[in-house]
């Protein structure tokens, strides 16, 4: 399963927060350190396997809500027991770190840990539109997106490699992040130059457009 | 000096905790066994408030019942900015208003569910959660606009009102009741932001934000 999946814009998760989200049933705490680094752990603390997602971003280390241990950004090494003040933390003790790769857009993660990092183009001027969370599965949600946009230049990423996944410059794009069996995260950017004045109202627009292609896909799921 | 009738474990008795700590006004609380003992529905309680529902406030011998009419009012009373709650800005008010109304339904909803889950009461727990997420994500679509406007907070202002503090405990407290939110970024971000603000304390199941600053950064103001 050596692929990359779209699982948040990147202006979604700020320096100094934590977020949370699921990749093919693993649980994942995103998060970016004060520095601007982006991390995405399997989100269960080493030590008594509290979400790491409920801890909290303290500069460069996430901190684990439970007993405040701490883990260090990149490699999720843990430097700090506070029951042990003195004691260097064994090198075991970190969470699974999966490799992540920003676009300048959207942040994409690899669950195979030692993956190399992608070779793509950044992102180019445009516009990241709101992430419409599907309670239906990946192949119905990309069925009726491209149904729903039969109109557009759409270039729809799924279960690619980033390599040659970059598509046509213009249009719309979109990424399929598959949470679970039966739930898939929407992503998407309008891609080109957007007006300043145009941009809420082409937020509001295509959130209408994607909230209908969920509310299809869920229908259709729960028959 | 006012007295809140007041359950260590509720969410409206919480909000109420919240707001008279926010807006430094001293206070004695005095604790009901609400479970197992329901002495929210004993005699010398139903003669206070004959709903039996927490929590109720005396202030100087003014008896208030229903935790938004009590937010209303301490705002009122004790809010000399006039911040929390806008009673000169019509349209502001309209908002206020609409959203005490939907905390309302958080409350009969992923409320019921997380006291289903907790404390064995006896309702359609599936009902329960399904219209927990359909309110869940009318609120995480609203903050992501609000957001996208340059807004922090539920109603159009600069400023939190008592629209936040009403609808903050019950999403905050649904992964008791089963209700994850995961799927609910704008949510999330929204939830911090309450928990930096000056006078907030956490009650038992929601943490409190970091306390510590990084050396050279600021605590997150995502969005």
């Amino acid at each position: 399963m050596n692929r990359w999946f779209p699982v948040s814009a990147c202006g979604e998760v700020a320096p100094n927060s934590v977020a949370h989200t699921q990749l093919l049933g693993q649980e994942l705490v995103l998060w970016r350190a004060a520095s601007g680094m982006l991390n995405a752990w399997e989100n269960r603390c080493p030590h008594r396997g509290v979400r790491l997602s409920l801890g909290n971003c303290i500069g460069e280390e996430l901190r684990c809500q439970y007993h405040a241990w701490r883990f260090a950004t990149g490699s999720g090494q843990c430097t700090h027991i506070p029951s042990h003040p003195g004691q260097k933390p064994a090198s075991t003790m970190r969470p699974m770190v999966f490799p992540v790769f920003e676009d300048g857009a959207f942040a994409w993660v690899n669950l195979t840990p030692d993956a190399a990092m992608p070779v793509s183009a950044a992102e180019g001027p445009g516009l990241n539109l709101r992430s419409i969370f599907t309670v239906a599965a990946v192949a119905t949600v990309r069925q009726l997106l491209l149904q729903g946009y039969a109109e557009r230049a759409v270039n729809l990423v799924d279960e690619f490699t980033l390599e040659g996944a970059a598509g046509p410059p213009l249009g719309i794009r979109f990424m399929l992040q598959p949470v679970t069996q039966g739930q898939t995260i929407v992503h998407a950017r309008l891609r080109g130059a957007i007006d300043a004045a145009q941009r809420l109202p082409l937020l509001r627009t295509h959130n209408a457009r994607m909230t209908a292609v969920r509310d299809r896909a869920e229908a259709l799921s729960a028959c | 000096m006012l007295t809140l009738y007041d359950y260590e474990l509720s969410g409206n008795c919480y909000k109420v905790r919240l707001l008279l700590n926010m807006l430094q006004v001293p206070f004695t609380a005095r604790a009901i066994d609400f479970h197992p003992v329901r002495e929210h529905k004993s005699d010398w309680f139903l003669k206070l408030n004959p709903l039996g529902q927490l929590p109720v406030i005396d202030d100087d011998g003014l008896v208030l019942r229903d935790a938004q009419a009590i937010l209303v009012y301490l705002a009122s009373r004790y809010d000399e900015s006039g911040r929390w709650y806008p009673r000169d800005d019509a349209a502001a008010l309209g908002k206020v208003s609409q959203w005490l109304g939907f905390a309302e339904g958080l409350t009969t909803t992923a409320g019921a569910a997380r006291l289903h889950d907790t404390q064995f009461l006896d309702v359609d727990i599936g009902k329960c959660r399904a219209g927990a997420h359909a309110l869940l994500r009318i609120l995480d679509e609203h903050l992501w606009f609000a957001e996208q406007e340059g807004q922090q907070w539920l109603c159009s202002v600069d400023h939190p009102t008592i629209a936040d503090l009403a609808c903050f405990p019950y999403v905050m407290l649904s992964e008791e009741g089963g209700v994850f939110r995961m799927p609910y970024p704008a949510i999330r971000r929204w939830g911090e932001r309450v928990k930096h603000l000056a006078g907030f304390k956490p009650m038992s199941g929601i943490f409190p934000a970091a306390t510590l600053t990084p050396p050279g950064g600021s605590p997150p103001i995502p969005g």
